[in-house]
């Protein structure tokens, strides 16, 4: 193993990674703005110039490789006195207006500042401003809190695969901005927002809302499609404010796509039945599920679950469906015109597929089958689905319905049984690489929500007979 | 001292120079690409290794050791660029060459084509030079078609396309990395280095950028030989001869050509340039295009080259020589130079970007008498927060000479700001 000094310190490395990556390694914090690991390195901000024995110069640590035997001072007088320069000169034109930004409190300028830069401003002249165009529904652009990283630029280039931001005029006057003022085109603009160091960039959708302080962060997976992307879900008092992406380097490395992004707003929605339904109003959990036993009695029923329901519901009902249902068929559901998992695929070159259900091919594996056409003899429907699965077309069969739903559907069921989304309850869920990943409890579920294996518990414990049995 | 030797180029800055014609019949013409194209590369390198040439564009790096930075075995397209751009201000002395000799460039291209194994090679002309670019063309056309360019050149199977690609006015593509983004039609912004160009340049291959004074010089070294050139220089490490442009304030301004560290700078106004404009006293010398530090009127006894200058603390650059008179107001010229900068900064690394136009603020501030007593030490402060962390030269370009010039003539900037006024007017 190859080895430097940093701080005094000996540090391994793996050849060809840069003084960035070691250093953090170590537990050593080199800052910087304009580099990113998912991104080229232009070595633009200067900020992460170190002393490096044997060099005149400072160097850049994003564009500098380790090398064997290299002494690197990340601390020194001289580092930071370019840091504290650096951050002056980021400053001078940056409106200050942390008080009313998005960013603030999660900003990588506002963070540096604190830690490298000088308590007092020097200047004197007036600031730089721009005026700034629409740049579309996902994000809101301030160009006067810019500091030029070029971040965006280069992921638009090198992971979205479009190049629609890029930088206009010269020197002090240089513009970030998208090609003609034209509004973004990518489905992955909400890493725009995330990979943007300043408020220079934030989130439409979620502008004004919450301080970032205030945000009780979990570790989850998007439902959002096959894929299976690490992401973080943010809530605050039970309500989600936003989720990002959480690095996997086999899965999504640092990116989320905008369905992923925003599929949580259906669990908020205010159009969600939180209550028990009976022939289209609220009624109470007890005499819902009676009431559900009562129209599936003596009919000849098909059970369709949702390809976004967990491993382990799956296997509940597995269990319960059987002994309940005898005889009835089971179907898993999810993406219309794709019933097999077989045929699934990439819908994009970046991270989207084409299975619009996170659990397709665990459910697979389970032993579930594709839903195609229902059988001829059937009139009666149990619809089990989390909030994602699309519902196939139910051609008004008498039908029950578990799970999300929401208040456009409610027409389509004679009964519902309010249940839990990904953000409410724990699981397994498995990608289409057969890769198993845990999703989190982010909030409790609202209103009267149930999570499946209890309302199972009360369909078995109820004193009605079983729908079918 | 300086009758007695014959000049490489000035002698045939005429109107009649420029066609093949003349080129073949009183410069020898191309017979330079014929003899170097029967030579083993290494041979050629080593020959200009030995001539002591050193680039002509400003950071003065001996030619034949750049040559041998390319790598032998790459699969990659090798690629030879001339840097025509000369943007530094102050510079006008490949537009002459470019203007009478087109010949010897393509000449001098050829042999640096076939040095380091390249088939392609650009001229990468500045967009303002629209007349040299015509003539260069022409040229290019008469030795495409006489076989000097081409397939198979002179019957030595070597082949060499040479193309004229033309700037859009940005002082920035004179740097290499910068030329190269330009010539890939990318923006005129410079790389991270390393990798170098001769590693990684030109749309991705082995590259080598020369300046046109300095290809240009190559025809000589290969047929009077590498020691021959090395000797025309007066001084050590630096052979040949070097064209100085020289303006401002004196009574003939114009390129000179002179061998290289034959002079000090004081022959060189005084003597060769016939003294100051108007008997004046001298103020200032910018000793090699607007970038170098300034050297006042005691430090102008110094040979200028490239050694000794770097020993007094500026730079022969680009050799830029120009001339202030005492009556012109050094702090309006100081802000002048600034402006050029903060206009030229290409916007992509942050001390540049902001400390450029910083700089400009607070010097315009003093220029108008509005300054404060505290400006110039935070000046001085601003100008070394840029010093040697920018991604690239331009940075030091716009610091040094305000260093400088703060620090030689601070008298002039305390004046304007306790008189609150420019004390010339």
């Amino acid at each position: 193993m190859s080895k430097c000094i940093i701080d005094g310190r000996e540090v391994e490395f793996t050849p060809g990674q840069n003084l960035i990556e070691v250093a953090k390694k170590a537990g050593i914090d080199i800052p910087f703005f304009c580099y990113h690991p998912g991104l080229s390195v232009v070595a633009q901000c200067r900020m992460c110039a170190v002393e490096i024995e044997k060099m005149p110069k400072l160097q850049t640590a994003c564009s500098t490789v380790a090398a064997e035997g290299m002494v690197v001072k990340t601390k020194s007088p001289r580092t930071a006195q370019n840091q504290k320069a650096v951050m002056e000169f980021l400053l001078i034109n940056h409106p200050l207006d942390c008080p009313i930004c998005d960013k603030s409190g999660e900003c990588d300028l506002q963070d540096n500042s604190y830690r490298h830069g000088d308590l007092y401003s020097r200047y004197t002249e007036e600031r730089r401003t721009y005026l700034d165009l629409d740049m579309g529904p996902v994000i809101q652009k301030n160009m006067n809190r810019c500091i030029h990283c070029t971040r965006c630029i280069r992921f638009g280039d090198e992971i979205a695969g479009i190049r629609e931001m890029v930088a206009l005029q010269r020197g002090n006057n240089t513009q970030i901005s998208t090609v003609d003022g034209r509004a973004l085109e990518t489905d992955y603009a909400g890493n725009y927002a995330d990979i943007c160091p300043t408020g220079s960039l934030t989130v439409k959708d979620f502008r004004f809302k919450k301080r970032v302080w205030f945000l009780k962060k979990t570790s989850t997976v998007c439902e959002g499609c096959s894929r299976g992307c690490n992401m973080e879900i943010h809530q605050d008092a039970n309500v989600i404010y936003r989720c990002i992406p959480r690095e996997n380097m086999q899965i999504n490395k640092y990116w989320l796509c905008d369905e992923g992004r925003f599929n949580f707003q259906y669990v908020n929605d205010e159009n969600r039945v939180v209550a028990p339904m009976v022939n289209h109003s609220v009624s109470d959990w007890g005499l819902s599920i009676d009431q559900a036993k009562k129209v599936l009695m003596g009919k000849k029923i098909a059970v369709l679950v949702g390809s976004d329901l967990t491993q382990e519901e799956g296997s509940h009902l597995l269990e319960f469906l059987p002994k309940h249902f005898p005889g009835s068929p089971i179907f898993h559901f999810g993406t219309p015109g794709l019933n097999t998992a077989e045929k699934d695929g990439d819908a994009d070159r970046i991270l989207k597929r084409k299975s619009k259900t996170s659990n397709l091919h665990g459910l697979e594996k389970l032993g579930f089958q594709g839903f195609d056409k229902m059988p001829k003899e059937i009139n009666a429907v149990l619809v089990i689905r989390g909030g994602r699965a699309i519902l196939p077309d139910l051609k008004g069969l008498v039908a029950v319905g578990l799970g999300v739903f929401m208040a456009p559907q409610v027409e389509e069921f004679s009964v519902i049984l309010p249940g839990t989304s990904f953000a409410e309850k724990d699981g397994t869920i498995v990608n289409y690489e057969g890769q198993a990943q845990r999703i989190r409890r982010a909030i409790l579920p609202p209103g009267q929500c149930k999570g499946l294996s209890e309302v199972l518990m009360m369909w078995v414990n109820s004193k009605s007979s079983s729908g079918a049995a | 001292m300086l009758d007695e030797f014959e000049t490489l180029f000035i002698q045939h800055f005429n109107d009649n120079a420029r066609s093949l014609a003349y080129y073949l019949e009183k410069m020898q013409g191309y017979t330079a690409s014929k003899k170097a194209l029967a030579m083993p590369q290494d041979e050629v390198i080593s020959e200009v290794k030995k001539s002591n040439l050193r680039g002509r564009g400003g950071a003065g790096f001996p030619t034949g050791m750049k040559w041998g930075f390319i790598p032998k075995n790459s699969t990659k397209p090798k690629y030879l660029v001339c840097n025509a751009d000369e943007s530094e201000p102050g510079t006008f002395k490949d537009r002459d060459i470019m203007r009478y000799t087109p010949h010897l460039l393509i000449d001098g291209m050829v042999i640096g084509a076939h040095a380091i194994g390249a088939n392609t090679g650009y001229i990468y002309i500045r967009g303002e030079y629209t007349r040299e670019a015509k003539l260069l063309q022409v040229a290019i056309d008469e030795a495409y078609s006489k076989g000097y360019l081409g397939k198979n050149i002179q019957g030595s199977k070597f082949d060499f396309d040479l193309t004229v690609h033309r700037g859009a006015g940005a002082y920035i593509c004179g740097e290499e990395t910068g030329l190269l983004n330009s010539l890939e039609g990318k923006r005129g912004e410079p790389r991270v280095k390393p990798p170098f160009p001769a590693q990684s340049g030109a749309f991705g291959g082995p590259t080598i950028v020369n300046n046109v004074e300095t290809l240009a010089g190559i025809p000589y070294i290969i047929n009077r030989g590498g020691e021959w050139f090395s000797k025309l220089g007066k001084i050590e490490k630096s052979g040949g001869t070097r064209l100085f442009c020289v303006s401002g304030h004196v009574k003939k301004p114009g390129v000179y050509e002179l061998p290289a560290g034959s002079v000090t700078l004081r022959q060189l106004v005084y003597g060769t340039c016939g003294g100051i404009l108007g008997d004046k006293k001298l103020k200032a010398v910018i000793p090699g295009g607007s970038s170098a530090p300034v050297l006042t009127a005691d430090e102008i006894d110094v040979i200028v080259d490239i050694e000794p200058l770097m020993k007094i603390g500026t730079m022969l650059g680009s050799a830029g020589i120009i001339v202030v008179s005492e009556d012109y107001c050094i702090v309006k010229l100081i802000r002048r130079i600034t402006r050029f900068y903060e206009h030229e900064s290409c916007g992509q690394c942050t001390p540049c970007r902001e400390g450029c136009r910083w700089m400009e603020d607070i010097l315009d501030r003093i220029e108008r008498g509005k300054g404060r007593e505290q400006d110039l030490a935070l000046l001085l402060e601003v100008a070394d927060n840029m010093s040697g962390k920018t991604l690239c030269a331009l940075g030091d370009a716009a610091a040094g000479p305000v260093i400088s010039f703060v620090k030689k003539f601070r008298a002039d900037f305390e004046a304007h700001i306790r008189g609150a006024k420019c004390p010339n007017v």
